[in-house]
């Protein structure tokens, strides 16, 4: 698994879910299913954008591209732009 | 006695009166119906835009506004509308569906728009959700964007009566013949009443209720036609129907939106689209005070201007000063004034608001300190000193409307004076007359020609404290939630006890809205064991149901839950219960770290 990958899963688990003994993997649902609020996915794609390196702009990403971590980072190499250092 | 009249009214009625309505006052409402007022706009004044990023903007004047409605209504036509029927319209934010809205009322019939579902629910739960409300609305047609997903559609079964059409762009080259003259006193609409049951609750309104409604809402808003209207409020919730669709379409004002979704994912381009349209009027519920405060991170350096705000007004939930001041210290460097944040009480059966805070004060609505010992103990609001340690501030939601009244009753329906808490109900001339083809549910709401809100709040000096809803409802991000709705799904699971069951709404400062809580007790105690696999089935059960998270959910071995002496679960000491044993329910304990420097 990738390092970004693991970051995203860390932050997920550790700032968002916040529930003892939560498994997420790649793969794991997380707005479909419940575990997550859509209010959070903000905080989720900022640190995608972090994570990533890349800006991702308004009005080009749905709650449903955000539902798995990889899905996000999918997303993130579909529409995110490089982010001026 | 504690029929808070419009008493207190009257200086502020004067006052009303010598507002600068120069250019043209638009609250002189001069039409009879919705159709006539539309189409009296000037067709080049702007109206919708619709923003979905700085590359994506789509926007019309009236006139062009006005076109599409009667290029829709033909196509319409052509599929069998006609006048008095009723059309149900599921399609995303945007033109298309505020332009679909406005043809069926150009040919007479009755629109109803229905939440645009979410990739969270599922498809057999929708599925039956559109067969009842589209039979009990008795539909002649039901239309969907051209993107509506099929697979959520899969064989829906509407009855012979309702025809499923998909939206079609430019569809017609005819022209649609418009309905004679309307009746002011027939349906021009039917809106559905918020929450998860409100499906089934559709209220009926004529021209003249929202006309009148109108007539009383503008002035208290202060309204000009030089206004600009903000939202990302979705247009099946009251809020962005009538405030910011209704409105200014017969008050003859633009609207600027976004979709919700939009904003969730993006929330600091609320104060991009406010500072380059210059709006200068918007609503949105509590949760969004501290939402937009803690998640709207600027770019940086971004130059946002939000002086041009008269009034963001806070509706849906119940109006806490901390959110308030949250935003307003966000936010103020960047010009937003001290009498921009306002606030109001409002709902669906009264067509829209049945308070307004008076936008003429210089620091916003009333803020009263009471003695929350007291409060607590005696159901009454006494004032106290705010260096009172005891004291908890409550913010006032504004005075009635002209034409509107509430009355503060308890249990037992008497009437309380001024300061007691109870339930508030609501009588005004805009008022439903009952929900759409359910008596059933008109008669629970109704007593005596005065509307049964369910909210409970408190009146001092004729201004309305809304402190929450009647002791059980859950209100997620403006969203009703009917516990027992909770308690039925997560009781289904073969491994909870049946019955065993207790769900309610935990407020979560830093969401700024209530979070729900889910304890239920498993049939036997090794199953608890398996307690993560069961929790992510109920919860992924709730949230295709219901479409709200559920991430706090509690199991317990048998016979944990507290009974009444009725032998059902008593939820207020469940609930007491868990927060002893759970400390980390006490939010405050759960501030995360680092996340909003």
């Amino acid at each position: 698994m990738p390092e970004t990958t693991e970051q995203m899963i860390e932050y997920i688990v550790e700032e968002i879910v916040r529930r003892p003994g939560v498994k997420v993997d790649e793969d794991t649902p997380l707005v479909s299913s419940g575990l997550i609020d859509s209010l959070a996915l903000v905080d989720i794609l900022l640190k995608l954008e972090d994570v990533t390196g890349t800006h991702i702009p308004a009005g080009k990403v749905q709650p449903k591209d955000m539902d798995t971590v990889r899905l996000m980072f999918s997303t993130a190499a579909r529409v995110g732009k490089p982010r001026k250092k | 006695m504690g029929i808070s009249d419009l008493k207190g009214l009257s200086s502020n009625r004067d006052r009303r009166h010598s507002f600068d309505l120069s250019s043209h006052s638009p609250f002189d409402l001069p039409y009879k119906t919705l159709r006539e007022a539309l189409w009296a706009a000037p067709r080049d004044k702007p109206f919708a835009t619709m923003w979905q990023g700085e590359d994506d903007v789509q926007s019309v004047n009236f006139g062009e506004f006005t076109a599409l409605a009667e290029t829709q209504a033909a196509y319409l036509q052509q599929q069998g509308l006609s006048a008095g029927d009723t059309i149900v319209l599921i399609m995303p934010q945007g033109i298309p569906l505020m332009a679909s809205f406005a043809a069926a009322m150009y040919l007479g019939a009755i629109p109803a728009i229905l939440a645009y579902p979410n990739f969270k629910v599922e498809p057999a739960k929708y599925r039956a959700g559109l067969t009842a409300v589209t039979a009990n609305l008795k539909a002649r047609l039901v239309m969907l964007d051209e993107e509506f997903p099929q697979e959520l559609l899969g064989h829906v079964t509407l009855g012979e009566f309702s025809k499923l059409v998909r939206y079609e762009k430019g569809a017609s080259r005819e022209r649609a013949q418009p309905a004679p003259t309307t009746d002011p006193a027939e349906v021009a609409f039917i809106q559905h009443s918020a929450g998860t049951t409100g499906l089934q609750k559709g209220v009926a309104l004529s021209h003249s209720a929202v006309l009148q409604h109108l007539a009383r809402l503008a002035p208290a808003l202060m309204l000009r036609s030089d206004d600009r209207i903000y939202s990302w409020l979705p247009l099946y919730h009251d809020m962005g129907l009538i405030a910011c669709f209704i409105l200014p379409m017969v008050c003859h004002v633009p609207v600027i939106m976004q979709s919700p979704t939009d904003w969730v994912l993006q929330p600091a381009t609320m104060l991009q689209i406010i500072s380059e349209y210059r709006c200068t009027l918007g609503w949105i519920p509590n949760f969004a005070f501290n939402f937009l405060a803690r998640r709207a991170h600027p770019e940086t350096g971004a130059a946002y201007d939000l002086s041009s705000v008269r009034a963001l007004i806070n509706c849906a939930e119940p109006v806490r000063a901390s959110s308030l001041d949250e935003f307003r210290s966000a936010f103020s460097r960047y010009g937003l004034r001290a009498s921009a944040l306002q606030s109001s009480y409002a709902m669906a059966e009264t067509v829209f608001a049945v308070t307004q805070s008076a936008l003429d004060v210089a620091n916003g609505p009333v803020r009263v300190w009471v003695d929350s010992e007291i409060f607590r103990r005696e159901c009454t609001a006494v004032p106290a000193e705010s260096s009172n340690p005891r004291a908890a501030c409550y913010v006032s939601s504004g005075k009635c409307l002209p034409g509107t009244s509430v009355r503060v009753v308890s249990e037992t329906g008497q009437d309380l004076p001024d300061g007691g808490l109870g339930e508030i109900l609501i009588q005004s001339d805009s008022m439903l007359s009952g929900y759409y083809n359910r008596p059933d549910l008109t008669a629970q709401a109704l007593r005596d020609g005065w509307y049964c809100s369910g909210d409970l709040g408190f009146v001092l000096d004729g201004e309305v404290f809304v402190v929450g809803r009647q002791k059980d409802l859950i209100i997620v991000a403006g969203e009703n939630i009917h516990p027992h709705d909770v308690e039925e799904i997560v009781s289904s699971h073969p491994l909870i006890h049946e019955g065993r069951v207790v769900a309610f709404g935990l407020h979560n400062p830093e969401l700024g809205t209530q979070e729900i809580v889910i304890v239920a007790e498993v049939l036997e105690e090794e199953n608890l064991t398996n307690s993560l696999a069961i929790e992510q089935d109920l919860r992924n059960a709730v949230t295709g149901e219901l479409g709200v998270s559920a991430r706090l959910i509690y199991l317990k071995p048998p016979r944990w839950i507290v009974k009444s002496t009725a032998g059902k679960p008593a939820r207020s000491t469940t609930r007491e219960k868990l927060l002893a044993e759970h400390s980390e329910l006490e939010f405050d304990s759960l501030k995360k770290k680092g996340v909003h420097a």
